[in-house]
C-alpha cells in the first residue's frame, strides 16, 4: 500500500467515492468525491497528540469494536496516506467553543474544520474493479448466541484479539472476564454452505484461515486446548494440506460436526455444544472457555452501486461475473473493465494477488496497443426511424443507448456495443439493424429452410456461444439427432425476433424452437432474460389465436451439453410428428390474417 | 421486495405440471422436473381457478 501511495505513476485517492463512471474502454469518465478529511495530510505528521485530547471516544471498527478510537484518528497503523482524520459524525462540532482541542494542540496548523468534501473528475482508458468483500453477520444464526453469549467471537475479532497490534496489545483474554481461556472451539461455515440463509457457496478462505489460526494459538499458548468443528476441511492450494497437518500435529482436535446450539453456563460463562461426530457416529458434549465463528464471505452491501456505475453483471451468489469463467476470468463483460479480489468472487490473498496481477497486465496490454478492435457485429441506428420509445435502452445489456423520451433525443455508442441483438429484435420500428444478422438475412434463412417439404422441417435458433456450440459438441461427439432441424444461427438468442418465429409458422413450420445460453453463462450480460420474456408472451399470443404454444419452445443448452442438445432435439422430432397438416393450415391461416389487420391498423 | 411464492406450472414439452418458487418481476430460469425442458409455462388457468375466477384466454 505504502509502495502504491509513493508510485510516481499512481494516483492514490484514499477516503474517496466513485460517484459516476461514463463512456466505454479508452474513455471513461469518472467523477469522484473525495470526502473531506479535516486535516492536511501533506503537513500532518500522524504524530497522534490531536487524538489524545479528543475528548470523544467511539468503537474502533478496525478493532471489530473490541476497543475504542477518538473522533480525530488514524484508521488503522498501515493507512495511506499516514495521516489523521476527523470522524465528523463523532466529532463535538466544527465550532471551536465546543470543542476545538485537536485544533489547539496540533503544533503544525494541520486541522481545518472548513474543508469542504472535492469533486474531482478525470479521463481513464481501463477500470479495474476491486471493491473487496464483506463478511457474513452471524447476528441471524440465533443458535450460535452471537448477541447473547459475549464468548462466543468471530473469526475477524479472534484475530485481533490475538494480534499484537490488537485492542489486548496480543494478549489472549476471553471477553467476559479478561482471563486467558483454556480451551477454544472454532465452528467452520458459519454463512457459508447454506441454503437456509442464502448462502450456498464455499467462501473459500475459512478453513485456512481457522488453520492458521489455531496453529497461531499453538504457537503462543501451546497448552491452550483447540477443537475445529467442520463439515470437511477444504486445504486445496499449493501448502495448505501441509499446514492442516502442522495444526493436526499442534494438537488441534478436528471433529467433523457442526454444533446445533451453543449454550452459556451463566456462572462460569463457559460455552456448551452438543455435536455429532460423523466420523465415529457419536453425540458428544463440550465445553469451551470461548467460541470461535469462522464467519464467510458476503458481496459488499454497496455492491449494487458499483454494479450500477459499470453495467456490470452478478452471479446467483451476488459477486460480480466476469466474462467468461475459464478464457476471460478477470475481464468484466463490457471491455476495458478488470476484476481483482474478492469482488468477483471469494478468495484469499495469494489469488487476490494473482487476478490482480492479471487484471493489471489486461489493462496494460490494452493501453499500451493505443487501438483497439471493437465487435464488428454491432447494430446501426436510424434516427429517422426511431420513435424515442427507449425499448432498446431497457433491454441493453451494456448502457448503449440513452434515450429522453420527452426531448425525443437518443444517443448511441457503438463502441459499447457487443452485438447481442436484443435491441434489433425489441425495436418495433426497424430503426435498429443488427450487423451481419439483418432481418432480411434470418428471414430469407427461414425461408431457404422451409422452401420444400416445411411440415417435416423444425426451426432451431441457436444462439452462437452456447446452443450453437452444444450443437457442435453433440456432432463432434457422433451423437445423432433427426436430420430435419435446421438451424438458425444468431449472436444470442436476444436477437431472435418475434416476428422470425411468426414467419417460420406462417411458412408452415410445424415446431420452432428458440435456444440459447443457460442464465449463468449469457455471454451478453442478461440478454437471454428477454428472449425469455418475448417467448412467454409469444405462448400468450399464440394460444389467444388458437395456436398450440407447445410448438414453440424455449431451450438452455450449453456448449458443454451436447447430449442435452441431442436428447431435445429427438424430444421435439417426436412432437413435430403429432403436428397434423390440418393444424399448420390453421396456423398459416391465422398468422396471415392477424398480419393483414395489423397492416390495415 | 417482491414475495415469493409456489406457483403452478406446466412443461410444454412433455406436460408435466409442477410447482416452482415465482416472485413477480425477477426472471429465472425454470426447469422441467421431469423432462429438464426450459418451456416452462405459468399455469394461469390453474392460478386463476385457485383465485376463484376464470382464466380470459380460454
Amino acid at each position: 500500500m505504502m509502495d502504491v501511495g509513493r508510485h510516481p505513476n499512481i494516483k492514490l485517492l484514499t477516503y474517496s467515492k466513485v460517484e459516476s463512471i461514463h463512456g466505454y474502454v479508452g474513455n471513461f469518465q469518472v467523477k469522484v468525491l473525495k470526502k473531506a478529511r479535516y486535516v492536511n495530510e501533506n503537513e500532518c505528521t500522524a504524530c497522534g497528540d490531536c487524538a489524545e485530547v479528543c475528548p470523544v471516544v467511539v468503537p474502533d471498527e478496525y478493532q471489530q469494536g473490541l476497543s475504542s478510537r477518538k473522533a480525530i484518528y488514524i484508521p488503522f497503523p498501515q493507512a495511506v496516506p499516514s495521516a489523521s482524520l476527523i470522524d465528523m459524525e463523532s466529532c463535538l462540532g466544527t465550532n471551536p467553543i465546543a470543542c476545538g482541542k485537536c485544533a489547539e494542540k496540533c503544533d503544525k496548523k494541520c486541522i481545518d474544520y472548513d474543508a469542504k468534501d472535492e469533486t474531482i473528475e478525470f479521463k481513464v482508458g481501463t477500470v479495474i474493479v476491486a471493491t473487496g468483500m464483506d463478511v457474513f453477520d452471524p447476528t441471524i444464526l440465533e443458535e450460535y448466541g452471537y448477541t447473547k453469549y459475549e464468548n462466543v467471537v468471530t473469526s475477524m475479532e479472534f484475530e485481533r484479539l490475538l494480534s499484537a497490534g490488537g485492542p489486548s496489545d496480543g494478549h489472549f483474554i476471553r471477553p467476559t472476564d479478561r482471563q486467558r481461556p483454556k480451551t477454544v472451539g472454532f465452528v467452520q461455515c458459519v454463512g457459508s454452505r447454506c441454503e437456509k440463509i442464502g448462502k450456498p457457496y464455499c467462501s473459500n478462505i475459512c478453513c485456512m484461515n481457522t488453520i492458521k489460526d489455531t496453529l497461531l494459538l499453538k504457537d503462543h499458548y501451546p497448552d491452550i486446548q483447540a477443537k475445529v468443528f467442520y463439515i470437511d476441511i477444504r486445504a486445496f492450494g499449493k501448502g495448505f494440506e501441509d499446514l492442516f497437518n502442522r495444526s493436526k500435529e499442534a494438537g488441534v482436535q478436528y471433529i467433523r460436526g457442526i454444533p446445533g446450539e451453543i449454550t452459556e453456563d451463566p456462572k462460569t460463562r463457559n460455552l456448551r455444544v452438543m455435536v455429532e461426530d460423523t466420523t465415529s457416529n457419536k453425540i458428544e458434549d463440550h465445553e469451551f472457555d470461548m467460541m470461535v465463528l469462522s464467519i464467510g464471505v458476503t458481496p459488499r452491501l454497496d455492491m449494487p452501486e458499483v454494479q450500477k456505475l459499470l453495467t456490470l453483471s452478478k452471479t446467483p451468489d451476488g459477486f460480480f461475473m466476469e466474462a467468461h469463467p475459464k478464457l476471460k476470468p478477470v475481464d468484466a463483460p463490457s471491455m476495458g473493465i478488470y476484476f481483482a479480489g474478492c469482488a468477483e468472487a471469494p478468495k484469499d490473498v495469494k489469488d487476490s494477488v494473482t487476478q490482480a496481477s492479471a487484471a493489471a497486465a489486461r489493462a496494460e496490454t490494452l493501453l499500451s496497443a493505443g487501438k483497439v478492435k471493437l465487435e464488428a457485429i454491432t447494430s446501426t441506428l436510424n434516427t429517422d426511424l426511431c420513435h424515442y420509445c427507449a425499448s432498446c435502452a431497457r433491454v441493453c445489456p451494456y448502457g448503449a443507448f440513452t434515450v429522453d423520451p420527452k426531448k425525443k433525443t437518443i444517443s448511441y455508442v457503438e463502441a459499447l456495443c457487443k452485438g447481442c441483438g436484443t435491441c434489433a429484435a425489441e425495436c418495433r420500428f426497424g430503426a435498429l439493424t443488427m450487423k451481419h444478422f439483418t432481418d432480411e438475412q434470418i428471414i430469407t434463412q427461414i425461408d431457404a429452410h422451409l422452401e420444400e417439404n416445411p411440415h417435416d422441417k423444425v426451426i432451431v435458433f441457436a444462439c452462437n456461444w452456447c446452443s450453437y456450440a452444444g450443437a457442435d459438441t453433440c456432432g463432434g461427439a457422433r451423437l445423432q439427432y433427426p436430420p430435419n432441424q435446421r438451424l438458425i444461427r444468431t449472436m444470442c438468442s436476444g436477437r431472435v425476433d418475434e416476428k422470425f418465429v411468426l414467419h417460420a409458422f406462417k411458412k408452415g413450420a410445424p415446431m420452432v424452437v428458440v435456444s440459447g445460453c443457460h442464465y449463468v453463462d449469457c455471454h451478453y450480460i442478461d440478454a437471454n432474460r428477454w428472449t425469455q420474456k418475448r417467448v412467454e408472451k409469444l405462448w400468450d399470443k399464440l394460444e389467444k389465436w388458437g395456436i398450440r404454444p407447445e410448438r414453440l419452445l424455449l431451450e438452455w443448452i450449453s456448449a458443454a451439453e451436447g447430449q442435452r442438445f441431442q436428447k431435445t432435439m429427438q424430444d421435439i422430432e417426436e412432437l413435430r410428428k403429432k403436428v397434423t397438416k390440418d393444424e399448420i393450415e390453421h396456423t398459416v391461416k391465422v398468422i396471415t390474417e392477424e398480419e393483414e389487420k395489423r397492416k390495415k391498423k | 421486495m417482491a414475495e415469493t411464492e409456489e406457483k403452478d406450472f406446466k412443461c410444454l414439452r412433455c406436460g408435466a405440471e409442477f410447482k416452482l418458487p415465482y416472485t413477480k418481476g425477477v426472471m429465472q430460469e425454470r426447469t422441467c422436473p421431469k423432462c429438464g425442458s426450459n418451456s416452462v409455462r405459468l399455469d394461469r388457468k390453474r392460478e386463476k381457478e385457485k383465485a376463484g375466477g376464470t382464466d380470459k384466454t380460454t
